[in-house]
């Protein structure tokens, strides 16, 4: 039983909520000042990946990074990055995948705080930053950690979009997902069946301490 | 996003009920379903046409690679015909009792080398170890012949330890054709009928591997239990072996 593909997932997920968590948790808050209709059209284009098949997004991405021409063929010969087959491609995947996970808990927490939180903080002299950081958000932190166990488990979830973009390669893009489809295939359900259940377990655990995190925090587990 | 995410899940999880249950509701028509190895995506629809055109009756192929196909067989896919892209795995369907008669042969498939870039091809052993050539696909060995074709020739010459670190795995000939043709490798092993196929619009450069190199691909198919009420199946299984289908197979690039 190789465990490779289980602890390439882990990583994926890992550096995943990672730079979600740094590119989400800004976005969350631009988003969350405003409705104008730019504003609405941009978080609909982030909320995208909940709706759109996976393998619609695997397929753009498989003609963008194309050594053979536009922005693949510009990253090839100018920095020598090839992101299909690779695993920072992967990376880049999972990070438009999985950012409504990680945005839409922390937009709608913001949305909730009464205005004259930051009002008050405001008239007292404070930045639009040193707001942010020491009043809002930690009157948020139930809805942040919700936010990165979710993108995390969303992240480990991922298969249509390797399955196009990844090429199967073991340590570098077969994930566990991946591992799965490919023992049924060779007719291996014992190892079919030990990545299933791994993943299984490991997002049961996840969602169910969301859950029971968020039992005295919020309306819904998923706010 | 209070139940949005959810939602989602919940939603997609109907409608893929939905799906297999029309699926499901369409196999109990009496179509021929013909599961069908992803080599054979391109012939498949001229001999579709062709039968038609002879008998009346339409087919349905199911394409995917040969591996996953035997899967869904094994797990009671409601399949009539199994044109596999080798022997082995009608064989192993055969054993078990899955299908009424022995594996027959209908074609031998021709493995090619290409690209869309002029690498030449003249030495093509050679050429693979340059540093230009950063990715090389080959179908899956454990799941599709044409890979097990590929990794042999590379074997034969002596530089499957060398260029591994290149190599990419196409999950059936189908990907692996999507890869080559868009250019996101730039070399890749695949079979003939890529090249012979009307629907690729890409221009390629290419170059029939010698089938010294290689154990020949003989692609075998049977007659699945489910096919014993279906004369319709019967009629192509036998049709698949007539004069008329073997021109279109070498029109495709088949032995």
């Amino acid at each position: 039983m190789d465990l490779s593909p289980i602890w390439l997932t882990l990583k994926l997920a890992a550096i995943t909520t990672l730079l979600l968590f740094l590119i989400g948790l800004p976005l969350a808050w631009w988003l969350s000042k405003g409705r104008s209709v730019f504003k609405i059209i941009i978080e609909a284009l982030l909320t995208m990946p909940l709706v759109l098949p996976p393998s619609v997004l695997g397929f753009y991405l498989l003609l963008a990074f194309s050594p053979q021409q536009g922005v693949g063929k510009w990253l090839q010969e100018v920095f020598d990055i090839q992101l299909v087959f690779s695993f920072k491609g992967l990376v880049l995947a999972s990070v438009i995948y999985s950012m409504p996970f990680m945005i839409g808990p922390i937009k709608s927490a913001l949305q909730q705080l009464p205005s004259s939180l930051a009002q008050a903080s405001y008239t007292l002299g404070k930045t639009q930053w040193q707001t942010f950081k020491s009043i809002l958000l930690p009157n948020i932190k139930p809805s942040v950690l919700t936010a990165l166990v979710l993108t995390f488990a969303h992240t480990l979830g991922e298969f249509g979009v390797v399955l196009m973009i990844g090429g199967n390669i073991p340590n570098v893009t077969r994930v566990a997902s991946i591992a799965v489809y490919d023992s049924v295939e060779r007719m291996d359900y014992a190892s079919a069946n030990a990545y299933s259940f791994i993943l299984f377990a490991l997002t049961f655990v996840m969602v169910v301490g969301v859950f029971i995190f968020n039992r005295y925090h919020a309306k819904s587990p998923l706010e | 996003m209070s139940f949005q995410g959810l939602g989602a899940v919940v939603k997609r999880l109907l409608i893929t009920i939905v799906f297999f249950s029309v699926a499901f509701a369409n196999s109990l028509g009496q179509g021929v379903r013909v599961a069908t190895a992803a080599n054979l995506q391109s012939v498949i629809g001229a001999l579709k046409a062709d039968f038609k055109k002879r008998s009346g009756i339409a087919i349905e192929p199911i394409v995917g690679s040969s591996g996953k196909l035997v899967a869904q067989i094994n797990n009671g896919a409601p399949f009539d015909v199994f044109l596999s892209a080798d022997m082995d795995f009608p064989q192993a369907l055969y054993k078990k009792g899955l299908a009424t008669k022995a594996p027959v042969a209908y074609a031998f498939g021709k493995l090619v080398i290409c690209s869309r870039q002029n690498i030449g091809f003249a030495n093509w052993e050679r050429d693979l170890l340059a540093p230009v050539v950063k990715k090389i696909v080959i179908a899956n060995p454990d799941v599709a012949p044409y890979g097990v074709a590929a990794k042999e020739a590379l074997q034969t010459q002596g530089i499957f330890d060398d260029v591994q670190s290149k190599l990419v795995f196409g999950e059936s000939i189908a990907q692996v054709n999507t890869y080559i043709t868009t250019g996101v490798v730039d070399v890749g092993f695949t079979s003939q009928a890529l090249i012979n196929d009307p629907a690729n619009k890409a221009k390629l450069y290419w170059q029939a591997i010698d089938p010294k190199l290689y154990t020949p691909i003989e692609q075998g198919m049977i007659l699945l239990n489910r096919a014993s009420k279906n004369a319709g199946a019967l009629k192509f299984y036998n049709y698949l072996q007539s004069a008329d289908a073997k021109r279109i197979f070498a029109k495709y690039g088949y032995k």
